[in-house]
C-alpha cells in the first residue's frame, strides 16, 4: 500500500507538522479547559 | 412515545440500514467483506472509527456523568490524540505494508503461531463479553423507561445489526456509520440547544456556565495526581493513553476499521480526524449533561431517575421512609431554586459578595441533595436487593422524555440505537475477522477458496451476533455501564498492548518469552482488579509493563531453543 504525499491535508506540508498540530490542539483544549473551570468557580 | 416519535424512529433507523445496504451492494471476496477492499478515504475511516468506539452508553451514560459529576470525565479522552499520532507513526505503515486482515496475523510472523493465537483467544473473549454488554446497556435503560420487555430489546439491538453487517460485511459497516454519525450529532446539538432555551428568560448559556460552575460541576482538570482517582489529568494522559494505544492499536474492532483506507496516508488522516475531533465531542456530549443539570436547579427534579424503582418502593414497606425522603428532597429543592435566583441576581448585578453565598449555599444543598438520593438507593436496594441503583444512566433520557418535544424524542432514541449498532458492528465484524482468519484459515481449514471463506466469514458473523445476544440476555446489573464496559477493557487491553510493543519496539525479545509473559502478566492484571489495588484505568499501564519486563526477564533466563 503506497504512502502517498498528496495524502496531506493543504495545511501541513509534513506528516510531522500533521502530529504538533494533533499534540498542539490537545494542549490548547487542555489550557482552555483549565482557564474555563478557573473563571467559572 | 407518540406515534411521531415511532415514525422518527422507524424512518431514521431504517434509512441508514436501507442506504448502508444499497453503497455496498457487490461485496464478492473476503477482502471486500473483511477490509471494504481497502478503497475508503479518510473522513470513512475518520468517522468509521469514531463511531466504533461511541457506544450507545456513551449517550445515555455521559450526559448523567455530567449531571451527576461534572466534567471530570473528559480527562479520560486526554491521552486519546497522543495515541493516534503513535499509531499513525508505528502501528498503520506495519499493518498497511503486511496486507494483513487482523493485527493478529502479524504477531506469528513477528513471534510464532501460539502468541498469534493466545492474543487472538483474549480479543475475542474481551471482545466477545463486552459485545454482550453493548447490547444490554442501552437496552435495559429503554425496557425500563419506555415500558418495553428486556428480552425483545436485546434482541431488537442485536439482531437488525446483523441483517446488514451479515449481508454488506465491512462496507455497509461504514456507510452506515456515516449516517449514525449525522443523526447523533444533531440530535445531541439540538437537545443541547432546546436545554438552554427552556432555561427561565433571561438565563443565556454563559450564565447556565457560571450556575454549573458555582455548584462544582465544570471541574474540567484535576491536577493532583491521585493512583486512585479515577478522573484526573494524569490518569488520563498516561492511563488514557495506554487504554486508547490498545484499543486502537490491538483491537481488531477499531483496526478493521482503519485497514480500510486506501492508502496509509487515508488511514493516517482518518485516525488523526479522531485525535483532534475525540475531546471536543466528549466535551460537548459532557456539556449537555451538565446542562441538564442547570435545567434541574430552575426546575423540581426527580428525587430519582429510575422511575420503576420509585414506584416499586411507592408500594413497598419503606412508602413512608421515602415519602419522607420526597418531602425533605422538595424543601431543598425549593431552597435551590431561591440560591439560583440569588446568583442570576448576583450576577447580573456583578455582585461578588451576594455571588459567593448564593453559590455556597447551590453546593450546600447540592450535598444534601445527594445525602437524599444516597438515603433513597438505600431504601431501594433493601427493598429490592437485585435493583438497578445507578441513577446515572436514567438521567438523560427522562430528562429527554419529560421534557423534550415530540419527533425530537423519537430521534434521541434513534440516536441511542444508531451509536449502539455502530459500535456493535463492527464487533461482529471483527470476531467474524479474527475467527475465520486467526482460527478458521489458520487452524481448521487453509486450503481453500476465497468463496468458501467468504462465506465462512458470513456464518461466524452471524454466530457471534447470537453469542453476544445471548451475553446480553444473561448480563448482570453492572453499575455505571460506560464503566463496566471500560474495566472489562482494562482487564485485557494492557496485556494484549505488551504483545505489540514487544513485537514493535524489543526486538531482541522470543516468542516463547512474550507467550509465557502474557499469560503471568493477565493472572497478575486480573488479581490487581480482584484486590482493588489501583483505579481501573492504571490496569493498562500495568498490564502493558509487565508483559515488556516479564518477557525481557524470561528471554533472559530461558534458553533459546537450538
Amino acid at each position: 500500500m503506497p504512502e502517498n504525499p498528496t495524502d496531506l491535508p493543504p495545511f501541513a506540508r509534513s506528516w510531522t507538522q500533521l502530529y504538533a498540530i494533533v499534540i498542539g490542539s490537545l494542549a490548547v483544549e487542555i489550557s482552555l479547559f483549565y482557564l474555563l473551570m478557573h473563571w467559572l468557580s | 412515545m407518540s406515534v411521531i416519535d415511532w415514525s422518527v424512529l422507524v424512518f431514521a433507523l431504517a434509512g441508514i440500514i436501507i442506504y448502508g445496504l444499497i453503497r455496498s451492494r457487490g461485496s464478492r471476496s473476503m477482502d471486500d467483506y473483511l477490509l471494504a477492499g481497502q478503497s475508503l478515504p479518510w473522513y470513512h475511516v475518520g468517522l468509521s472509527v469514531m463511531a466504533t468506539q461511541a457506544s450507545a452508553v456513551t449517550f445515555l451514560s455521559a450526559p448523567g456523568q455530567g449531571f451527576s459529576d461534572g466534567m471530570r470525565f473528559v480527562q479520560f479522552y486526554f491521552g486519546l490524540p497522543l495515541a493516534m499520532v503513535v499509531l499513525s507513526i508505528t502501528f498503520v505503515p506495519i499493518f498497511h505494508k503486511l496486507k494483513i486482515y487482523t493485527a493478529y496475523e502479524y504477531l506469528e510472523s513477528r513471534f510464532d503461531f501460539r502468541v498469534r493465537t493466545l492474543t487472538a483467544g483474549l480479543f475475542l473473549l474481551q471482545r466477545g463479553l463486552s459485545t454482550g454488554l453493548s447490547i444490554y446497556a442501552p437496552a435495559i435503560i429503554l425496557s425500563t423507561i419506555l415500558g418495553w420487555n428486556i428480552y425483545w430489546t436485546n434482541l431488537l439491538m442485536g439482531g437488525i445489526v446483523l441483517v446488514y453487517t451479515v449481508t454488506g460485511g465491512t462496507k455497509a459497516i461504514s456507510y452506515t456509520h456515516l449516517q449514525q454519525m449525522a443523526v447523533v450529532t444533531f440530535a445531541m446539538a439540538l437537545a443541547g440547544f432546546l436545554t438552554v432555551k427552556m432555561l427561565p428568560e433571561g438565563v443565556g448559556f454563559v450564565d447556565a456556565l457560571h450556575v454549573a460552575g458555582e455548584a462544582g460541576r465544570m471541574n474540567l482538570i484535576d491536577l493532583k495526581f491521585d493512583p486512585n482517582s479515577r478522573y484526573n489529568l494524569w490518569s488520563g494522559l498516561i492511563g488514557g493513553f495506554f487504554l486508547q494505544l490498545s484499543y486502537f492499536g490491538t483491537d481488531q474492532s477499531q483496526v478493521g476499521r482503519y485497514l480500510t483506507g486506501e492508502s496509509i496516508g487515508q488511514s493516517r488522516l482518518g485516525l488523526l480526524m479522531n485525535g483532534l475531533l475525540k475531546v471536543p465531542m466528549q466535551f460537548l456530549i459532557l456539556l449537555v449533561g451538565v446542562l441538564v443539570f442547570v435545567f434541574y436547579q430552575y426546575n423540581p427534579s426527580p428525587t430519582f431517575f429510575n422511575k420503576q424503582e420509585t414506584d416499586r418502593l411507592k408500594e413497598s414497606p419503606y412508602a413512608s421512609a421515602y415519602q419522607l425522603a420526597e418531602i425533605k428532597h422538595q424543601n431543598l429543592t425549593t431552597q435551590r431554586q431561591k440560591a439560583v435566583m440569588d446568583m442570576q441576581v448576583a450576577l447580573k448585578t456583578d455582585n461578588e459578595d451576594a455571588q459567593n453565598t448564593a453559590g455556597s449555599v447551590l453546593r450546600e444543598t447540592d450535598e444534601a441533595l445527594k445525602q437524599v438520593k444516597t438515603d433513597v438507593t438505600n431504601l431501594i436496594k433493601k427493598n429490592n436487593p437485585s435493583a438497578d441503583t445507578n441513577d446515572v444512566n436514567y438521567v438523560f433520557l427522562r430528562f429527554v422524555l419529560d421534557y423534550l418535544p415530540h419527533g425530537l424524542i423519537g430521534l434521541l432514541i434513534a440516536v441511542i440505537f444508531s451509536a449502539s449498532m455502530g459500535s456493535i458492528a463492527s464487533a461482529y465484524n471483527s470476531l467474524a475477522s479474527t475467527t475465520v482468519v486467526d482460527i478458521y484459515k489458520r487452524l481448521i481449514k487453509d486450503d481453500s477458496d476465497d468463496a468458501h471463506y467468504l462465506n465462512v466469514s458470513r456464518w461466524a458473523t452471524v454466530g457471534w451476533g447470537v453469542f453476544c445476544i445471548v451475553v446480553a440476555q444473561f448480563a448482570n446489573r453492572l453499575g455505571s455501564m460506560i464503566e463496566a464496559v471500560n474495566i472489562l477493557g482494562s482487564l485485557f487491553y494492557g496485556v494484549i498492548l505488551g504483545v505489540f510493543v514487544v513485537a514493535f519496539y524489543v526486538k531482541s525479545i522470543g516468542g516463547r518469552a512474550t507467550f509465557w509473559s502474557a499469560i503471568i502478566s493477565e493472572v497478575l492484571v486480573v488479581i490487581s482488579w480482584y484486590l482493588d489495588l489501583t483505579a481501573f484505568l492504571w490496569l493498562n499501564v500495568i498490564g502493558c509493563l509487565l508483559v515488556v519486563g516479564i518477557a525481557w526477564i524470561l528471554q533472559k533466563v530461558i534458553p533459546r531453543p537450538a
